[in-house]
């Protein structure tokens, strides 16, 4: 088993190699302008030579803040909000309606009414990330807390739990999953909203990074600016994943 | 909101909030909105009344905003487009992801590369696709192709893979041939995720054209709400918003209905790959 696994990872290794080798081989061939369609050796070390570490680190540190704010608040409030309605069924009532009015309007469309609201600054783009990761955290949240097993509540009953603690104690823990999946679907709609934010109004962040690349007509930081941003949200993506799966334990797929 | 399972058992059904409460809460809010605004309570430009809300929707359709391009053109202009990307990306990701699916091999080698793509930000491509193809139609029909491609391409890869064995093995035991085991097992097995892939792909589309139309347009309903901003039209980007949450709301029960119609034996698949 392990020898055949060992094989997936160097086939793995090689599709990476092979894609990135003739993306190098097809940029140098000369068929088309290197300005147009850098190899990648140039794109990343012309970056590099362009970009100050300082600077980089400051689109990158800038975009993560933002989602950081617009992340935290979403998320966490979903949460709470997602428990609350699925646990209370009047506040369903009465809250539901309005949530699910405003939930069908992408986030991106909010952009134009955060400008409006809270000008060009950080709360703007803060708004529109709490947007993103807020419904998808919510309407997991939510659906995880209205599909709990019912046995699994009554066998609680019958041992004497109720109120808060067997909200606490057996519906969350059993909701947890759903949670999880909202978790990280909402990260990565973050993600995609700060970028799309800060290529229509930001004076820093990697979405800006590579617009303004854009007006100087440097592919090659664009290129770079794009990747760098899918490593991005493939590393915070698998880290988010792997706290979830340490604090779950391996047996819940997600 | 469906209210399946059941919220917390203590509760009995004579406490059951009424039917009324959720669509009185909507009007009660309306109204009272309306009432703030007349009284003065509301800056108009930050939250115009809903009874100015209504003219203005009333002068979209008549004298449309840029003026001349009505409501219709953007509606039409905005679902053309995701209509072009959507079937661009559907014809290339089902072929692709059969493949990929069916031939082991072919999967580890592909994994990087899909893992790494999914990853990258549809909008992040948008500076690239203005370099290459120009700020015109191209690029965004592409955009939304990208966007779409890799969700329908995840699921279709993943309804293949994880065909039932078990099914398998009965077929061959019937004496079914490798194209006859996939033709007329992994292909029907998988359809259903396939098809959720695809309803789940067309939301991810239109989320992306709301992006991509702020750029370098004036047609089409991401470019009317923007576009309205910069003419202090607070209210022409507020009508336009509900505008596209009414489309995105139609447009993914139109495909539920269709995947209720197509495929009657499977409901509800929950596990689908974003």
């Amino acid at each position: 088993m392990s020898g055949r696994r060992r094989g997936d990872v160097w086939l793995s290794v090689a599709g990476a190699a092979g894609v990135i080798l003739a993306w190098e081989a097809v940029a140098r061939s000369g068929a088309v302008s290197p300005a147009v369609f850098p190899p990648p050796s140039v794109a990343l070390g012309g970056s590099l030579h362009r970009l100050s570490p300082g600077e980089l680190g400051q689109h990158v540190g800038a975009s993560l803040l933002r989602i950081g704010w617009g992340f935290g608040i979403g998320a966490g409030l979903g949460v709470v909000l997602g428990i609350a309605l699925g646990w209370y069924r009047w506040l369903a009532a009465l809250v539901g309606p309005l949530v699910e009015l405003v939930r069908p309007i992408p986030p991106l469309a909010w952009i134009p009414m955060a400008i409006v609201w809270f000008g060009l600054g950080e709360p703007s783009k803060v708004f529109v990330i709490f947007l993103g990761a807020f419904f998808p955290v919510f309407t997991n949240a939510y659906k995880g807390m209205t599909s709990i097993d019912p046995v699994l509540l009554r066998a609680a009953q019958t041992m004497g739990l109720a109120g808060p603690r067997l909200l606490f104690q057996v519906a969350i823990p059993a909701a947890m999953p759903d949670l999880a999946t909202g978790i990280r679907v909402g990260w990565g709609l973050s993600f995609a909203v700060v970028i799309a934010a800060e290529l229509i109004a930001a004076d820093r962040g990697m979405g800006f990074m590579i617009m303004r690349a854009r007006e100087f007509g440097d592919v090659g930081v664009i290129v770079f600016g794009i990747l760098l941003i899918g490593t991005t949200n493939l590393v915070t993506d698998y880290a988010i994943g792997g706290v979830i799966r340490r604090r779950l334990g391996r047996w819940h797929p997600i | 909101m469906a209210r399946s399972g059941p919220t917390s058992p203590d509760r009995g059904a004579a406490r059951r909030p009424p039917g009324w409460l959720g669509p009185g809460v909507l009007a009660a809010a309306v109204v009272a909105w309306e009432g703030a605004a007349r009284a003065g309570w509301l800056v108009p430009f930050y939250f115009p009344a809903p009874s100015r809300l209504a003219d203005t929707l009333r002068e979209l359709l008549v004298v449309g905003f840029p003026q001349g391009v009505g409501m219709g053109t953007h509606i039409g202009v905005t679902l053309g487009r995701i209509a072009q990307g959507y079937a661009l990306a559907i014809a290339l990701a089902i072929p692709a992801g059969l493949l990929i699916g069916w031939v082991p091999a072919l999967d580890r080698l592909a994994l990087p590369v899909v893992t790494f793509c999914r990853s990258v930000a549809t909008l992040s491509l948008l500076p690239l696709a203005i370099a290459w193809f120009g700020v015109g139609e191209l690029s965004k029909v592409l955009l939304i192709a990208y966007a779409c491609f890799w969700v329908v391409l995840a699921n279709v890869v993943a309804g293949v893979k994880y065909v039932d064995p078990l099914l398998v093995r009965a077929a061959r035991s019937l004496d079914t041939g490798p194209a006859g085991i996939f033709l007329r097992v992994a292909l029907p097995a998988a359809l259903p995720r396939a098809f959720a892939g695809m309803r789940v792909a067309l939301g991810v589309g239109f989320m992306t054209i709301v992006g991509v139309e702020m750029v370098g347009t004036i047609q089409g309903l991401g470019a009317l709400i923007l576009e309205a901003r910069t003419f202090f039209r607070s209210d022409v980007t507020l009508v336009g918003m509900a505008v596209i949450g009414l489309c995105g709301l139609a447009l993914s029960t139109l495909l539920e209905r269709l995947e209720r119609l197509l495929l009657p034996w499977h409901r509800g698949l929950e596990s689908v790959r974003r």
